[in-house]
């Protein structure tokens, strides 16, 4: 026997009946068609729907993408307020947790311990998360102004998730205290991966921290810093959870994202139409996906380091 | 010389160490201001809201526990939870196998199918998975969203086993079909056990990410006896808004079992929950 295509097909293990395959796969394709392909078929379907109580469907076209695009104000309140904390929140996230990481890459004291204190909010729930934040934003008791007081800078005190100005940053806030160390562990698992002799070798150059940073380990990191880029700007695009916990939207939409949008249309305003909210979904799932395609496009290590 | 040099590094390394205070202040502190607080009354931590909690006031987690609805959002989460990650556990790995194992005629199309479930945003499932359970009367009920917590998270679990599954050598393959192995006991005796540590995983990040699932559980299910803990927790502390030192009882109750969990398998589940993102 010589060769792959020598062996019997009985004994190659590479093959198998069509039987067998559909009884490893049947399962998972089964449950996955039904309640995930089905229902992303069905929202896009309702798009094109008006969908009112008692599931009477009539078909409206293009007309609640018109309505929205032309004649919804909190629709755009909520896509500027997303994009905002998407970008922000990216940039502190990827940038923050590669300083988290290098902080302790560089060996700083109990570091081993820190490592795991510091990824403890984000085993948390978002629920638990925002109440948290809640009482520390509170303006009389919370923790945000007491440290202001503290510091003597008690001029600053604000009613931080009170007023629309700081509402969309406080929340912000509280997204980062949860989610920093999860960019700090992947970076850091990068770092430990990158060969020891190229950082070294500028070492001896005598080569600035910073400049280190710049121009030895950031490109180097590129694929992860890539992949976290994207990872973050997928998360932050469809954040609902933390913002529907601390202020479900208000004041004034002063946080009112397209998630917290689309539920507030489909479960809350009393306008009975699941056709409207779909339409916000499908847009907002068809611009993730435009930009996700271009970011990984455009950001795509052109040639590779071979280290 | 040396004892200068040392001394200079020593300085440099200042900022760095007193970055890592504030920032390990800034992760911690919260969550101790939390716990004094869950040992405390209302009226004490309005007198002075950063005080040590003496006496400590052990009882109010008693009155929390039987007094509200606690022992059944434990209770269901643990249920739904349970079910969920061994139905999608035993459904991923055999579909994972299968991919990984197996050349045939469409292998890619499936592949491409399933890990596409990756980027879908919960927001273009959730309105007709609404419609869908309430069609076939499984809204409102632990067993539909099981089935949505199963389907939901096939995508991430064929991605992490069937990455881990295709290093498998070959050769053990081979072997095994030559001894006469069927295709089940192949992925029953040679893929789980050596599968083992992506399996575990696999586990690990369906559980910490369904334990904390939101949006899917407040938008399928409504009577109170059904809540999973995430939105029990919100509903107590919404009705205990006054009471602030009873609200923080009960968050604390509900974070416990996560850091006592954490204190003994911190790395399994740091490993587990960042387990798409470090490669």
């Amino acid at each position: 026997m010589k060769g792959r295509d020598a062996v019997p097909r009985a004994i190659d293990a590479r093959r198998a009946s069509l039987g067998i395959l559909v009884a490893f796969l049947a399962p998972a394709l089964v449950v996955y068609a039904g309640f995930t392909v089905y229902p992303v078929l069905r929202t896009f379907y309702n798009a094109f729907h008006t969908i009112t109580p008692r599931s009477v469907v009539e078909f409206a076209g293009l007309a609640n993408f018109t309505t929205l695009l032309f004649a919804d104000p909190v629709f755009w309140k909520a896509v500027i307020n997303t994009a905002l904390f998407t970008a922000v929140a990216t940039a502190i996230d990827v940038v923050g947790g590669l300083l988290l990481a290098l902080c302790l890459f560089a060996r700083a004291p109990l570091a081993p311990l820190l490592r795991v204190v510091w990824f403890t909010p984000v085993l948390m729930s978002y629920v638990v998360v925002g109440i948290l934040w809640v009482w520390i934003f509170d303006y009389d008791w919370g923790l945000a102004n007491a440290t202001l007081r503290f510091l003597g800078l008690g001029a600053w005190e604000q009613s931080w998730l009170g007023q629309p100005s700081t509402a969309l940053w406080s929340v912000l806030a509280a997204h980062e205290w949860k989610w920093l160390g999860f960019n700090m562990i992947v970076f850091l698992a990068a770092l430990h991966a990158l060969p020891s002799e190229v950082l070294g070798a500028a070492e001896l150059d005598n080569c600035g921290w910073f400049a280190k940073l710049v121009y030895v380990i950031a490109p180097m990191l590129k694929r992860t810093i890539v992949n976290l880029t994207v990872l973050s700007f997928i998360g932050k695009m469809m954040v609902f959870d933390l913002i529907w916990v601390m202020t479900g939207g208000g004041p004034l939409w002063s946080t009112e994202t397209v998630s917290t949008y689309v539920y507030k249309r489909a479960f809350e305003w009393n306008t009975f139409d699941l056709g409207y909210p779909s339409a916000i979904a499908v847009l907002w799932f068809v611009i993730i996906l435009a930009f996700v395609a271009l970011m990984t496009r455009l950001l795509r290590p052109r040639d590779r380091l071979e280290f | 010389m040396t004892r200068v040099a040392s001394l200079g590094a020593r300085a440099r390394r200042l900022p760095l160490v007193g970055f890592a205070l504030l920032y390990t202040v800034v992760t911690g502190g919260p969550l101790l201001w939390v716990a004094s607080m869950s040992l405390r009354t209302t009226a004490e931590i309005f007198k002075d809201p950063y005080g040590f909690p003496s006496p400590a006031h052990w009882e109010k987690f008693a009155d929390a526990w039987f007094k509200s609805n606690y022992h059944s959002y434990f209770w269901n989460s643990t249920i739904v939870v349970v079910c969920a990650v061994a139905l999608v556990t035993v459904i991923g790995a055999m579909a994972a196998h299968c991919l990984a194992r197996y050349a045939f005629r469409g292998n890619r199309l499936v592949r491409f199918l399933i890990l596409s479930g990756l980027i879908l945003p919960p927001q273009l499932l959730i309105l007709a998975l609404f419609q869908i359970l309430l069609d076939i009367d499984l809204y409102n009920t632990l067993t539909g969203l099981i089935i949505v917590y199963v389907a939901t998270h096939i995508a991430v679990t064929v991605y992490i086993l069937e990455g881990f599954f295709a290093q498998i050598p070959q050769d053990l393959f081979d072997a095994a079909r030559m001894d006469g192995y069927s295709d089940f006991e192949i992925f029953w005796r040679v893929t789980v056990p050596i599968g083992a540590p992506a399996i575990f995983t696999a586990v690990t990040l369906n559980f910490i990410v369904l334990w904390n699932e939101f949006l899917f559980a407040v938008v399928l299910l409504t009577d109170d006896d059904k809540r999973t803990l995430p939105l029990g927790i919100m509903h107590f502390t919404g009705s205990h808004q006054l009471d602030v030192g009873m609200a923080a009882t009960g968050l604390v109750i509900a974070i416990l079992p996560v850091v006592l969990l954490y204190a003994f398998f911190s790395e399994t589940m740091i490993k587990g929950m960042t387990a798409g993102a470090v490669r």
